[in-house]
């Protein structure tokens, strides 16, 4: 009885429904992390299914289009008015930048910029202060066209370097350069300022000039302070997750995980209750002890995951014990037949299992080790084929070897392949804890224990 | 019978594991934190010290301490380290404190009797954990550069304690080992006290190192 007969179709006759068809969905408004200024163009080209060149074209164009109008007004009838229209691609492009959120698939990939924008900034600000001398010599102002651009221009490009660029890995060597050439421009040009000074207007050019000079000297000044008080405070915050997650792990260590374990004393290896509270111990302690573990599919961690799974499956206690760096080690063929003698052993012999893996510098070896009433392998029913293929065959094709020895007290299922048949595992490294050549600190309470 | 002390800072780890124990060993003391544990265990002076790794009170060291405070009683209390913590440089600390053995605490009251009457006995305690920690830290796995020529090099294994250490990590238990080996018990737990006091005595610069790394395991 499952569904109403009313709703039932003729039976075995399944209901066919149309297929409607659906346009496809326009990929998201996202700016991706590899991008020519802003990723503003980009963004709106994969949006709309357009040529990204054109969206780049109607912005450019418009944007120069609006500088010749904005340009003719201003010069020819001295009209100011026009300029928010006029800059309108530029505001439109600043709005888009503000609004539409970068791309989130790839949060730890790198920014990166085409265009170099603080270089840019900084050229723009030399081109400008040439201005400068003409504007003097043409119409002799107290306040030359192009001193307050070309400080606006470098203080730009002070500040790109600083806000923008240190996430974009490329750029991020440069800035230093490109940051000090401003900072040094702006000293340069403000004394210039200074000097070419005159008398009737004195104050307002000292003080327009005095800005860049501060300006410029902040440069060198405020990115070090800036750097070290952002590590610090990074350093700080570290810290105190850390000092919480210990004390959180303090706290449960005591707590639950003697529960726990004495849940488990008490209701014997076997039984449903202390596989309940293993399989709740191991996970705790996983959390605890293990959350910052960056490996994932190396074969110390699959032999983990495979004993909490069957832990919680079966009524058996598996104890993992990996020798070398079996945590940088990836074998498909290995895992696989290690999970299936576990299995095997779970489903069989139940009670204390025990897991061990070891690599050395010319083979990896697991050893599985039952405690079960045994079996002959030679002698297997047909049942129990699947440790003949599923093991000791898979290890064979992957260019192993798997043996299964079974006695009355117990089985043991040895599996083992060779380092040269390891794909990928070429260039590991030396063992674990094979940091030889430093004397590290005694401290804690390893080093401290002496001769009794 | 076996006097034991059992110390751990949960009263109610303290009376399970005593349910658990049973008329196997006689259990004439229990201390909840270091300070306790050193003045219980001076008054009583017991044949076995089983020790939480993990406790509070007097300078923060724990069970280590605990062994490190009862130094002069050695030579006839015997400590036992029992703990919870996956943590190899706990439980390595606690044995060059000088413990002769290690278990979990998921042991079963029987096998714990067991390790009590062995240490009892004078000889070491490893569990598969254990043995899988010495083998790591005396970097038999990753290829020492030699194994020791004679038994008394504290800072290398000899091969037939490399071999021992194995067994034990695959979970043998030591007359498996023995009849594996072709040897006699007595000549397993030779090899395991002496696998022991090479972890107490080295003064292998890359066992603290390693332990110091693996500080959260």
């Amino acid at each position: 009885m499952t569904a109403p007969a009313a709703e039932q179709p003729l039976e075995g006759v399944p209901r066919v429904r149309p297929v409607r068809p659906t346009r496809p969905a326009r990929p998201a408004l996202v700016r991706p992390r590899e991008v020519w200024l802003a990723g503003v163009s980009i963004a709106l080209a994969r949006h709309l299914a357009w040529p990204a060149a054109v969206v780049r074209a109607i912005f450019a164009g418009a944007a120069a289009l609006g500088l010749l109008w904005a340009g003719l007004a201003i010069f020819l009838r001295g009209e100011f008015g026009i300029l928010p229209v006029a800059a309108a691609s530029p505001l439109l492009y600043a709005w888009f930048w503000a609004l539409v959120p970068r791309e989130t698939a790839t949060p730890d990939a790198p920014l990166r910029r085409e265009v170099p924008v603080a270089l840019a900034l900084l050229v723009a600000a030399g081109v400008l202060a040439l201005l400068v001398p003409v504007s003097w010599l043409v119409t002799w102002t107290p306040l030359p066209v192009g001193a307050v651009e070309a400080t606006a221009a470098a203080v730009a490009a002070i500040v790109w370097t600083l806000a923008v660029d240190v996430r974009d890995e490329r750029r991020a060597a440069s800035a230093p350069r490109v940051r000090a050439v401003a900072g040094g421009f702006l000293v340069a040009f403000g004394l210039a300022l200074l000097a070419g000074g005159f008398a009737d207007s004195r104050t307002l050019v000292a003080i327009v000039a005095v800005v860049p000079v501060l300006l410029g000297v902040a440069t060198f000044v405020v990115p070090p302070l800036l750097a070290r008080a952002s590590v610090r405070s990074a350093e700080r915050a570290a810290l105190a997750r850390e000092e919480q997650r210990s004390e959180i792990a303090a706290h449960l260590h005591d707590s639950v995980l003697q529960t726990l374990a004495i849940i488990q004393n008490r209701a014997g290896a076997g039984t449903e209750i202390a596989r309940i509270a293993r399989a709740q111990e191991r996970e705790l302690r996983d959390w605890l002890f293990a959350g910052t573990d960056p490996f994932a599919g190396d074969l110390a961690t699959e032999l983990r995951t495979i004993a909490r799974e069957l832990e919680l499956e079966h009524a058996v206690r598996i104890e993992v014990v990996t020798v070398g760096d079996v945590g940088a080690i990836e074998s498909r063929a290995l895992a696989a037949a290690a999970r299936e003698a576990l299995a095997n052993a779970a489903r069989h012999a139940g009670g204390d299992v025990t897991v061990y893996a070891e690599a050395t510098p010319d083979a990896v070896e697991v050893f599985v080790r039952d405690r079960g009433p045994g079996f002959d392998p030679d002698a297997v029913p047909d049942g129990r084929l699947g440790i003949r293929e599923s093991i000791v065959g898979r290890m064979a094709r992957a260019g192993g070897t798997g043996v299964v020895a079974s006695g009355s007290d117990g089985t043991e299922v040895q599996l083992r392949m060779p380092r040269a048949r390891l794909a990928g595992a070429t260039g590991a490294g030396t063992g674990t804890g094979r940091t030889s050549g430093t004397t590290t600190g005694t401290t804690g309470t390893t080093g401290t224990g002496g001769a009794p | 019978m076996t006097r034991v002390i059992i110390v751990d800072d949960h009263s109610i780890f303290r009376t399970g594991l005593r349910t658990d124990l049973g008329d196997a060993v006689e259990v004439v003391g229990e201390a909840g934190d270091v300070d306790a544990a050193v003045r219980v265990i001076d008054e009583l002076r017991p044949d076995v010290v089983l020790l939480d790794v993990h406790l509070p009170g007097g300078a923060g060291g724990g069970g280590a301490e605990v062994v490190r405070r009862s130094a002069a009683l050695l030579s006839s209390v015997r400590f036992l380290a029992l703990s919870v913590s996956d943590s190899a440089e706990d439980v390595v600390g606690v044995i060059r404190a000088g413990a002769r053995g290690y278990i979990t605490k998921a042991t079963s009251g029987a096998d714990v009797a067991a390790a009590v009457a062995t240490v009892a006995a004078g000889d070491a305690v490893f569990s598969p954990r254990l043995a899988g920690f010495v083998l790591d830290a005396f970097g038999t796995a990753a290829g020492a550069p030699a194994v020791a020529a004679t038994d008394d090099e504290l800072d290398r294994l000899s091969v037939r304690e490399q071999e021992v250490m194995r067994l034990i990590a695959r979970g043998y238990a030591y007359k498996e080992v023995a009849s594996h080996l072709y040897i006699s018990i007595k000549t397993v737990e030779t090899h395991v006290s002496s696998v022991l006091r090479k972890l107490q005595l080295s003064s292998r610069h890359e066992l603290t190192a390693w332990a110091l790394e693996r500080r959260l395991l």
